[in-house]
C-alpha cells in the first residue's frame, strides 16, 4: 500500500498561516486541493466546475445576482444551462445518497439565479492587458462560445466563424424554444459575446466555392480553435428492403437532426398523424414533442434498450409523457415498408433483449432472431446519434478510430497552433460539457499564446461562525418546477413549458442543500473524547480513527478506523457521510468543533 | 455459530407471502423479513369490493390470523417504505433513513395504479382502491346511491363495478383502451363486451378523452370531468382504473435490469446473483413469445413467490405461467373472466 503511512497522527485541524487576511487564507496544499475535489461531490461531477453550495448559498440569501456570478464565472450561460443541463451534478448529490432522500434541484436552482436577478443587474469581468493576438475560432456552438469568451477576457482578439446565420449551435438550431426560450439565448450570447469578440456568420469554412478555407484562417491568426460540433445524423442500420442505404429517400422519412435544423432556419415542416420516432437521446425527445406540436395524434419514440437508460433527465421524459408521447422498449427497426406511392406505411420492427453494457457505457441490447412485428406510422424521424465530419478541413489532422480529430490535454491538434473543442472532438455530448472542455482548451490556447501558464486553481478557505442550517432542513421534500398548463400547450410550439421558481420556491429548494463546501472538523488536542458529538450524529459521521492514509499525490485517503480506545490517534469528521447538519457543533462542551468554508477559486500566477 | 442467512421480502402480497411460507418451509433456520408500505399484514386485494358492501373492520379480509407471522418466525416490517436497493453492499435503505443487510433479496413489490401522465395533475381530486384504507375514503365520499365516474375501467375496476351497482350504486364509465386490461380483446369482440357492460347496468362513455378533473360547481355533483372536445359528465367519486404499472423505483440504483418491470429469467432470477423477483414487479423472459413478458392475476403471482422461493433455497425450476386470456360473456349476459375466479 504504497503512500500509506499507518497509524501516522495528522494533525486534525491546521491553523491559519499568519498571513491570512480577516482570517481567509488560501492553500495550494494538495490535502486542501484534494478534499474540495473529494467533498463536494456535484462540483466534482460539473465538467465546468461550477461552484454549486457557493450559489445556493447565495440564493437562500436571496442574492440572486451574486448567485448568477459565481455560475458564470464557471459555466458562462447559467441561464441557459439552468434550464435545459444534463445535470451530471444531480446524479452524485450528496442529498441522494441512499438514506438520504433526493437530489437538491440544483439545475432548476440555477434558474432561478438567472429568472430572479434584479432586472437592472450589471455583469462584473476583470479583464488583462491585450495581448495583441489573435485568435480564429470556428463554430459558434457552446464550446466556440464559452473559449471566445474566456479570450477575450484574457486579452486575445477573437474573430469567430458561423456558417448559420446565427450564434449558439445546437442551442439555436437544435433546441426547439419551448425549452428555451429564444430570448434568453439571445441576451445570454451576446453577454458571452461583447467583449470584443468579433462575429462573422453566414462564413462557412471549408475548401468549396464561396468558402473560407481554414489554411487561410491559420495564416491570418496566431492560433485556430475548430468547435464545429457533430453535424451529421448516424444513418440508421436496416437489415434489408427498401431505403436501406438511404431511408430519407423515402416519402415521410427524416433525420431528425435535419428536421429540427430546418424548421429553426424558419422552414416549414409538417409530420403524418401517427410519427414514430425511432431513438433515445435529447434529439429523439425533442421531435417527439415538436410532433406532438405539429398535429401528430399518435407520436410514439421506439427505443432500443428501456426508458432508464435513456441518457436524457426523468423530468424531460415526464413532460414528454405528459405530453401524450409513449415510449415503447426493447424494440429495433429492421426495415421499413411503403405503399403503392412510394411513401412510407409503417415500421417492421424486432424485438431485442438486455445485453451487458457497452464500451461507451451504454447497454446493449441484442435482437432476438424470429421475433419480427409491425407498427403503422405515415412519418418516421430518425434521431440515433450523431457523428462529427471533417470534410471541411483543407489540412491533415490526425484522427481517433472513431473519425473525430485527436486533441491534447490543452485542445491542440497534431498541427501547432490548431485547437480543438467541444462535441467535435468527444462527439456528441451535452452542453455542459462543450461548455468546460471549451473553457479548458481556451486556458491551453492562452498558455501556447503567452508561452506560460498565467493562472491556476487554488483553494480559499474562511472560518465560518457556526452551522448554516438546521437540522430540520434536512426533511424538507425535493420542490418540483411548476409547468405551463397541458390544455393548449401542444398547440404552441414557442411556449415555454417549465415555468420557474418563485422567491418562495427558491428559498424552500435552496435550504435542502447540505452546503457541502463546509468542512467540519474536531481539533484532536481540545477534544475530552466525551463522545458527545457521536452520540447527536444522524449519520455515521464521526469516526474514532488510528490515523489517516496519505496518499502518493499528498491527499488525504481512507480513513483507518479502530474500536480500541488505547489505539484512538484521532476523532475525525468523515466528510463523505457528514451532512452539515451542525449537531455535533451545537453539542461539543469545549467548542473544539470548527467549520471553514473551502472552495476554489482562480488566481493569477 | 454462525449468523442465519437472512431472506429479506420486499412485499406483503401474494407473491411475498407465498415466497415466505416457502422459504421457511424449506429453511427453518433462516431469518425472513417481509417489508411493507402498507399498514396492514395480508390481505387478498381482490377482497377490497367488500369494503364497499360495508365491511369496516381489516380483520375480516386478512388471509391468516394475527399469530400467523409470530408462528412462522417471520418479522414483519410494516409502513416502510424502501427507497433504495444496493445490490453491491447487500443493502436496504427505508424512508425513515434505517439500512438493513440482506443474503437473499425477494422483490415483491408488486404494481400500483397507472395514471397517464397527462392527468397526473389531477391525482389530488381522484379516490383510490389500492388499499384497504383509500376503499374506506372512497366509500365515505360517496353518499348513498351516489355515482361513480370510473376512467379506463381494467378488471379491477369492472369487478368494483359489479359490487358497486350491487348495493345501488351508479358507475359513470369511460371507456378507453385500457378497458378490460389486462385482457387483450380484438377490435372485433369489443363492441359484444361494450354492450355485456351496459347490460350488467354500468352507463358507458366510449371514446372520450378525459383532460381534466375539476371540482364540481356549489349544487352539483363533487367531481367534473372534462373531456378533449370540451364536453364533461359530472359524478360524486373519480376513480382511475388503467391497469397496474410495476413498483420498481426504489430498485433503479440496485443495479438489476429494469425494463418496466425488473428483469428476471424463467427461474424468476434478475441480473443480480443476490436478488430475485416475483409477482407483478417482473417481467418474466418467455422464450416462447420471444419477449419479456407480465403474467398478471393472482394465481399467477402466488406460483411465482413459491416458486422463487424455491429456487432462493437451491432448485432451479421455471415458471410456467397460466396464460387465460378468456374474457367471455356468461348466459346472463355478464361479463366473465378467469381474472375474477378467486
Ligand atoms: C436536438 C438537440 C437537443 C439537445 N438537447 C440538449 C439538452 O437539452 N441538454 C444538453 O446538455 N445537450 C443537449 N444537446 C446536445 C448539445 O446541444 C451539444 O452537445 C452542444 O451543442 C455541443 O456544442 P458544440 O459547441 O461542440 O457544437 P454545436 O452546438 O453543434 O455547434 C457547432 C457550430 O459549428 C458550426 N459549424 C459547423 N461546421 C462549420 C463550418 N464548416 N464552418 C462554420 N461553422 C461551422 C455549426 O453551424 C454550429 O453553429 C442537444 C442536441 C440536439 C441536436
Ligand atoms: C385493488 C386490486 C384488486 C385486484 N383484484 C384482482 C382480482 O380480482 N383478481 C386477480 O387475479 N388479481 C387482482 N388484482 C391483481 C392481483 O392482486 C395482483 O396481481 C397481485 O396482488 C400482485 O401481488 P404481488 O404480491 O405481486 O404485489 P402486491 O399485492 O401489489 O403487493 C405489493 C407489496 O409490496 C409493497 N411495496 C411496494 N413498494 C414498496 C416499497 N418501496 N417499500 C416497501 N414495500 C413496498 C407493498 O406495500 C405491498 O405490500 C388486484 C389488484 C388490486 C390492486
Ligand atoms: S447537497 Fe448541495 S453541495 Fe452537497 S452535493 Fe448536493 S447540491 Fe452539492
Ligand atoms: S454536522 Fe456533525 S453531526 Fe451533523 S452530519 Fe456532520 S459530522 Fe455529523
Amino acid at each position: 500500500m504504497s503512500g500509506r503511512r499507518r497509524g501516522e497522527k495528522e494533525s486534525t485541524v491546521r491553523p491559519a498561516p499568519a498571513s491570512g487576511d480577516g482570517g481567509v487564507w488560501y492553500s495550494d496544499d494538495p490535502r486542501d486541493i484534494g478534499w474540495v475535489r473529494e467533498n463536494i461531490p456535484c462540483q466534482s461531477a460539473c465538467p465546468a466546475g461550477t461552484n454549486i453550495p457557493g450559489y445556493i448559498q447565495a440564493i437562500m440569501e436571496k442574492e440572486y445576482g451574486r448567485a448568477y456570478e459565481i455560475n458564470r464565472e464557471a459555466n458562462v450561460l447559467p441561464g441557459i444551462l439552468g434550464r435545459i443541463c444534463s445535470r451530471p451534478c444531480e446524479d452524485v448529490c450528496r442529498h441522494a445518497q441512499p438514506g438520504n432522500g433526493e437530489t437538491v434541484n440544483i439545475c432548476h436552482l440555477k434558474r432561478t439565479a438567472s429568472d430572479l436577478k434584479h432586472v437592472g443587474h450589471r455583469i462584473t469581468e476583470s479583464l488583462y492587458t491585450p495581448s495583441g493576438k489573435q485568435v480564429a475560432i470556428v463554430g459558434a456552438g457552446p464550446a466556440g462560445v464559452a473559449a471566445a469568451h474566456d479570450l477575450s477576457l484574457l486579452g486575445h482578439d477573437v474573430t469567430i466563424f458561423e456558417r448559420e446565420s446565427d450564434p449558439g449551435g445546437m442551442l439555436r438550431y437544435g433546441i426547439p424554444a419551448f425549452r428555451l426560450p429564444r430570448d434568453v439565448l439571445h441576451v445570454e450570447l451576446h453577454n458571452a459575446l461583447r467583449l470584443g469578440v468579433e462575429l462573422r456568420t453566414g462564413v462557412e469554412v471549408g475548401s468549396g466555392e464561396g468558402q473560407t478555407p481554414l489554411t487561410r484562417l491559420g495564416k491570418d491568426f496566431d492560433a485556430v480553435l475548430l468547435s464545429t460540433g457533430s453535424m451529421a445524423p448516424v444513418t440508421l442500420p436496416l437489415k434489408e428492403g427498401v431505403g436501406k442505404d438511404n431511408p430519407d429517400s423515402i416519402e415521410g422519412v427524416e433525420y431528425g437532426l435535419y428536421f429540427l435544423m430546418e424548421m429553426h432556419r424558419g422552414e416549414k415542416k409538417t409530420v403524418g398523424k401517427r410519427v414514430a420516432v425511432v431513438g433515445a437521446g435529447f434529439t429523439a425527445l425533442d421531435c417527439a414533442r415538436v410532433a406532438k406540436r405539429l398535429g401528430a395524434e399518435e407520436v410514439t419514440i421506439h427505443i432500443r434498450t428501456a426508458e432508464e437508460y435513456i441518457p436524457v433527465t426523468k423530468d424531460e421524459i415526464f413532460e414528454c409523457k405528459r405530453e401524450g408521447v409513449r415510449i415503447k422498449g426493447l424494440r429495433s427497426p429492421a426495415q421499413l415498408s411503403v405503399d403503392d406511392g412510394g411513401r412510407l406505411r409503417g415500421i417492421e420492427f424486432v424485438q431485442n433483449r438486455l445485453g451487458g453494457w457497452r464500451e461507451n457505457g451504454r447497454r446493449a441490447a441484442i435482437p432476438i432472431e424470429g421475433s419480427e412485428f409491425f407498427e403503422p406510422c405515415d412519418t418516421l424521424l430518425i434521431a440515433i446519434g450523431q457523428r462529427t465530419v471533417n470534410d471541411y478541413l483543407d489540412i491533415k489532422l490526425e484522427l481517433d478510430r472513431w473519425g473525430s480529430v485527436k486533441a491534447d490535454e490543452g485542445g491542440q491538434t497534431s498541427k501547432k497552433g490548431v485547437f480543438a473543442a467541444g462535441d467535435y472532438v468527444s462527439g456528441p455530448t451535452t452542453i455542459i460539457e462543450a461548455v468546460g472542455n471549451g473553457r479548458r482548451v481556451a486556458a491551453g490556447i492562452d498558455t501556447w499564446l503567452m508561452g506560460r501558464q498565467r493562472r491556476r486553481q487554488v483553494v480559499r478557505i474562511e472560518p465560518v461562525d457556526g452551522p448554516l442550517r438546521e437540522r430540520g432542513f434536512d426533511f424538507i421534500e425535493r420542490q418540483h418546477m411548476p409547468t405551463a398548463p397541458l390544455a393548449g400547450r401542444n398547440k404552441e410550439l414557442t411556449r415555454e413549458v417549465e415555468t420557474g421558481y418563485d422567491e418562495a420556491l427558491a428559498a424552500t429548494e435552496s435550504k435542502r442543500c447540505y452546503l457541502c463546501n463546509l468542512k467540519y472538523q474536531i481539533d484532536v488536542d481540545n477534544c475530552i473524547y466525551c463522545r458527545a458529538c457521536i452520540e447527536v450524529a444522524p449519520k455515521n459521521c464521526i469516526k474514532l480513527v488510528e490515523g489517516v492514509e496519505i496518499r502518493e499525490d499528498g491527499t488525504y485517503g481512507e480513513l483507518l478506523e479502530t474500536s480500541e480506545w488505547d489505539e484512538v490517534g484521532a476523532i475525525w469528521i468523515d466528510n463523505n457521510e457528514c451532512i452539515r447538519c451542525g449537531a455535533c457543533f451545537m453539542v461539543c462542551p469545549t467548542k473544539c468543533i470548527s467549520i471553514t468554508r473551502n472552495e476554489f477559486v482562480t488566481q493569477d500566477i | 455459530m454462525a449468523e442465519p442467512t437472512h431472506n429479506v421480502i420486499i412485499g406483503n402480497g401474494s407473491a411475498g407471502n407465498g415466497a415466505a411460507i416457502t422459504l421457511r418451509e424449506r429453511d427453518p433456520d433462516s431469518r425472513i423479513t417481509i417489508i411493507t408500505m402498507g399498514s396492514l399484514p395480508f390481505y387478498n386485494r381482490y377482497d377490497l369490493p367488500r369494503v364497499f358492501r360495508g365491511c369496516d373492520d381489516w380483520r375480516e379480509i386478512l388471509v391468516h390470523p394475527l399469530a400467523y407471522y409470530d408462528d412462522n418466525r417471520i418479522t414483519l416490517r410494516r409502513n416502510s417504505r424502501v427507497t433504495d436497493v444496493d445490490g453491491r453492499s447487500r443493502s436496504i435503505t427505508f424512508a425513515h433513513n434505517e439500512v438493513m443487510h440482506y443474503d437473499q433479496l425477494l422483490v415483491c413489490a408488486g404494481g400500483r395504479g397507472y395514471l397517464p401522465e397527462e392527468l397526473s395533475d389531477y391525482y389530488g381530486l381522484m379516490h383510490g382502491f389500492h388499499s384497504f384504507e383509500a376503499a374506506i375514503t372512497t366509500r365515505r365520499a360517496l353518499p348513498e346511491g351516489g355515482t361513480v365516474v370510473m376512467l379506463g375501467g381494467d378488471m379491477i375496476g369492472l369487478d368494483l363495478a359489479r359490487t358497486l351497482i350491487d348495493v345501488g350504486y351508479r358507475v359513470a364509465l369511460l371507456a378507453n383502451e385500457y378497458t378490460f386490461w389486462p385482457h387483450r380483446i380484438d377490435a372485433d369482440e369489443r363492441g359484444g363486451f361494450i354492450a355485456a357492460l351496459e347490460h350488467m347496468g354500468i352507463e358507458v362513455v366510449d371514446g372520450m378523452r378525459p383532460v381534466a378533473v375539476e371540482e364540481g360547481a356549489a349544487g352539483t355533483p363533487a367531481r367534473r370531468v372534462v373531456f378533449d372536445d370540451g364536453g364533461s359528465l359530472d359524478g360524486d367519486v373519480v376513480m382511475p382504473f388503467y391497469g397496474l404499472v410495476p413498483t420498481a423505483e426504489f430498485m433503479l440504483r440496485s443495479g438489476v435490469d429494469i425494463e418496466r418491470g425488473l428483469l428476471v429469467d424463467p427461474q424468476l432470477h434478475t441480473t443480480d446473483p443476490h436478488i430475485w423477483a416475483a409477482g407483478d414487479v417482473c417481467q418474466i423472459w418467455s422464450a416462447a413469445d420471444n419477449e419479456y413478458r407480465f403474467y398478471y392475476g393472482w394465481t399467477n403471482v402466488r406460483q411465482m413467490g413459491e416458486v422463487a422461493a424455491r429456487n432462493v433455497t437451491g432448485t432451479n425450476e421455471p415458471f410456467e405461467g397460466v396464460d387465460d386470456e378468456r374474457l367471455h360473456i356468461g348466459k346472463d349476459g355478464h361479463i366473465l373472466s378467469p381474472f375474477w375466479e378467486h
